[in-house]
């Protein structure tokens, strides 16, 4: 069977863990989030896979409003929640027609704890290593179903599955420049048959700032100019207990980007480009992934 | 004559107390060196805790040097002990705590 491996669960290992509160634009940071203080987080993702090799000529699309939310519970414990709106859809041709089948709503909510458990603070940089841990609840519609009966998984907005992820991220940051790497990994469950394949990530991130050249006094905004770097390992899915030999497989992303940093809040853009695909059978691989967004300090 | 002298002197006297009590009151301003402050985003969580410190009147954080100068309001002294708690919940580390004698002209967060 030849499945798209889109949906909102890849959009959602698109933004990994992290889309939490984060200095990188695809995965998270060790920086801090204030004792009692919050940060919002809106990101447009827009992600294109039409890479097909097979006749069916799959095309998916999927256009995510992902909200995330992080609360600093002391100085070194925060949580965060990210619940994404997914509307999504698939173009493929079938016994020499085209079809298209789609889905829209909210996806599955992912809850992240995260500690910092090393931190060195100097005069204008620092250095934080933190682990995280969470947890995917099946919020998200799981049995959509449209003229032709119930969609394929991955274009359900939900997985229907419980899932757990963790990993660490490491952040050195200076006035100058700051860097970011990150491993996670993601345990998927299986819900109505299926169990998506269990992904790790090795993230980095490089955010140079480009403006103001030389810092003047008081806290002016800076433009940094962002590079990143996402390698991602998906295992196999398994459908009723067996492995689906078109799923899987490892995708180097490169993400370059802009974002604009103020006290309250920061824009930024970025195009997710897959420069090495190396992909189970007929797996559908990925064009690019398109994302601004906008995060609020409060 | 005699009523304009008893004002003259009574003038005089609340201007020398006011000088007497200027030399004597707690510093208006405090100068905090903080350490692993690096962006702008990371200084809205500092100066909101400092800010929360009761009698801070104002705030100027200078990212390049790591500093904030906190402006007390009148009368009102800041003390170390929660200049540091401050500094610590927002996620940063107080490397040191200087009182200045008079309020900076530079502008910040009010």
């Amino acid at each position: 069977m030849m499945r798209p491996r889109a949906g909102a669960a890849s959009l959602a290992l698109c933004l990994s863990a992290g889309a939490a509160w984060s200095a990188p634009i695809t995965f998270n940071t060790a920086l801090p989030v204030h004792e009692g203080g919050f940060v919002l987080r809106e990101q447009l993702v827009f992600m294109k896979n039409a890479d097909d090799p097979t006749p069916a000529r799959r095309d998916m699309e999927v256009t995510g409003l992902v909200s995330v939310l992080g609360y600093g519970v002391s100085r070194d414990l925060a949580l965060f929640g990210m619940l994404p709106y997914v509307d999504q859809r698939l173009d493929m041709r079938m016994g020499g027609q085209g079809i298209t089948r789609s889905a829209a709503g909210f996806g599955d909510l992912t809850v992240l704890a995260r500690y910092t458990a090393f931190e060195s603070n100097a005069p204008g940089r620092t250095l934080r290593i933190a682990p995280f841990v969470g947890i995917k609840a099946p919020t998200g519609e799981d049995d959509a179903r449209d003229r032709l009966g119930r969609l394929p998984q991955p274009v359900q907005p939900g997985t229907g599955s419980w899932d757990v992820l963790g990993g660490a991220v490491l952040t050195w940051q200076t006035l100058e420049f700051e860097i970011d790497g990150q491993l996670s990994y993601r345990a998927n469950r299986e819900a109505r048959g299926f169990e998506a394949g269990d992904v790790m990530a090795l993230d980095g991130s490089l955010q140079y700032r480009l403006w103001p050249r030389s810092l003047g006094a008081g806290v002016p905004a800076f433009l940094y100019g962002v590079i990143e770097a996402n390698l991602v390992h998906a295992a196999k899915d398994r459908i009723d207990g067996h492995d689906d030999p078109n799923s899987g497989g490892t995708t180097l992303f490169i993400t370059p980007g802009l974002q604009y940093v103020t006290r309250k809040w920061i824009v930024e853009a970025g195009v997710r480009i897959p420069v090495s695909q190396n992909l189970n059978g007929t797996a559908l691989g990925n064009d690019y992934v398109a994302t601004v967004g906008l995060r609020l300090n409060f | 004559m005699n009523m304009m002298k008893v004002a003259r002197r009574m003038l005089l006297a609340f201007s020398l107390a006011a000088q007497t009590n200027g030399a004597t009151a707690a510093p208006t301003a405090y100068q905090l060196q903080v350490d692993g402050l690096a962006c702008p985003f990371c200084a809205y969580g500092l100066e909101k805790k400092l800010g929360a410190i009761n009698g801070v009147a104002s705030l100027a954080t200078n990212v390049k040097d790591g500093t904030v100068t906190v402006t007390m309001r009148d009368g009102v002294a800041l003390d170390e002990a929660s200049a540091r708690k401050a500094v610590e919940q927002a996620g940063f580390s107080l490397r040191s705590f200087d009182a200045m004698q008079s309020a900076p002209q530079a502008g910040g967060r009010q």
